[in-house]
């Protein structure tokens, strides 16, 4: 079976459209024992729209799935960010607090013939996150055995979705913050205000203003939070500069 | 600037092994909790740190190690081919044109957006030594959460075998192709940086 893998990996370099991607990734899931997948990638937080998602469910499940918007509300994308290894969807419950909405989710997938899962996680820090899933029919048992080579094809289909969308929409260069203008949107990020900052800092007032405010305008946002949110996800500050005392 | 050494013999003898030694130190043992040796609590200096290993180092303007890699040879034992044979389908690659990275490091006092520029910099010099020198693969073992991120550098990348979940966690093994095009896949990326690498400390031809 990792010749069939060996094989998707080499034919996905070549593939130029979604469609065929989407076309070979049904063709190694049933090999792999799995009847659906569904991969999706945003190719960047700061682009809306901007994203990519194949899958071959069931057409009224996605239809319904798109109707309520579930994307970044469906607890298997949840627990897809607090991992970077394949997850089975029996674990669900211990990796995340399942909802009276999420068990509902789960239910509908499962009436719609939506059986077991494996999603793999896939973050580029600072740019790509998204996740390749893999489900059995309802009522069939997902093959332990051919999970390390489910990781393997979702990775490889993930960057190969990765690819396309920038070919289609390169990304734009990171903004890119001054040391000062850094040191105050951790600060900003741990809740300090402008005049507390310039007391840290041992700046005046104002200064701390201006830096915050060319940062919010390098990123191109109004507010301190969304700043901080940005600078935290392309990796400008760290979650570890933040939460340390 | 980028340096390259060869071989070493005392780890203590020059400033700039010395940090790369302490760094390792710092992320594979205190960060990563890998079971590999320490010497004089200071330094992770394992088996395969020998006179034919390459050292390919980043560093700062005094001398600092930011981000290294050590290159093994792999007609001679090297990680893949002795400790994790199993990650392979057939016979670990094996081959005068082919090296394995292995000690991918970057020193943790760096912020993120600088650990991103060493980490390009040092991939680009692992790219540029493998050209200088007719390396045509590079192979590696990889834990699967760094995968997606050695697919994302954008260069011709396959595995070697299926994953394994060992008590380290899921590792797999890596070959990647290098060749002409090379620079211009890490480019389309953002991560090529062309620089002149600086060979120091080459032994006498044997």
């Amino acid at each position: 079976m990792f010749n069939r893998v060996e094989a998707f990996v080499r034919d996905v370099r070549e593939l130029k459209t979604e469609e065929a991607l989407a076309e070979a990734l049904g063709d190694v899931s049933l090999d792999l024992g799995f009847r659906y997948f569904a991969l999706t990638h945003h190719v960047d937080v700061r682009q809306d729209g901007a994203s990519i998602r194949l899958h071959n469910y069931p057409t009224g499940w996605a239809e319904w799935f798109d109707d309520q918007k579930l994307g970044t509300a469906d607890p298997v994308h949840r627990a897809s960010h607090l991992t970077s290894v394949g997850f089975a969807w029996s674990r669900l419950e211990e990796m995340i607090s399942l909802t009276p909405r999420d068990q509902h989710i789960l239910a509908l997938a499962k009436k719609e013939g939506i059986g077991d899962g494996f999603t793999i996680p896939a973050h580029v820090p600072g740019e790509a996150h998204g996740s390749c899933s893999f489900a059995t029919v309802a009522g069939e048992k997902i093959n332990e055995d051919q999970l390390p080579l489910a990781q393997l094809v979702g990775a490889f289909a993930f960057e190969a979705a990765r690819r396309m969308g920038r070919l289609r929409d390169p990304c734009p260069p990171l903004p890119r913050l001054t040391d000062r203008q850094r040191e105050c949107v951790i600060w900003a990020a741990r809740g300090k205000s402008d005049w507390e900052i310039s007391q840290i800092l041992g700046v005046s007032h104002e200064t701390v203003i201006q830096h915050l405010k060319q940062a919010r305008e390098r990123y191109g946002v109004g507010k301190r939070t969304l700043l901080a949110v940005h600078a935290l996800f392309d990796g400008t500050i760290a979650f570890f500069d933040v939460l340390r005392r | 600037m980028v340096i390259v050494e060869q071989g070493i013999s005392d780890v203590r003898e020059r400033s700039l092994l010395r940090s790369m030694f302490e760094a390792r130190k710092h992320v594979f043992v205190d960060l990563l909790k890998w079971d590999v040796p320490v010497l004089d609590g200071r330094f992770e200096v394992d088996q395969f740190d020998d006179r034919d290993a390459y050292y390919i180092i980043v560093a700062d303007e005094d001398d600092r190690h930011l981000g290294s890699a050590r290159l093994l040879r792999t007609d001679r034992p090297h990680i893949l081919g002795t400790l994790f044979p199993e990650l392979c389908n057939g016979d670990a690659p094996g081959g005068p044109d082919i090296l394995e990275i292995t000690r991918f490091c970057l020193s943790r006092n760096q912020n993120a957006a600088d650990r991103r520029r060493t980490r390009d910099r040092l991939v680009s010099a692992l790219v540029r030594f493998a050209l200088d020198r007719n390396i045509r693969t590079f192979t590696g073992v990889a834990e699967m959460n760094w995968l997606q991120q050695i697919l994302a550098f954008g260069w011709d990348c396959r595995p070697l075998g299926p994953p394994r979940l060992l008590d380290c966690g899921m590792i797999g093994a890596l070959a990647i192709t290098i060749g002409p095009g090379t620079p211009a896949l890490l480019a389309g990326n953002g991560i090529w940086e062309d620089e002149e690498l600086t060979a120091i400390h080459w032994p006498e031809a044997a």
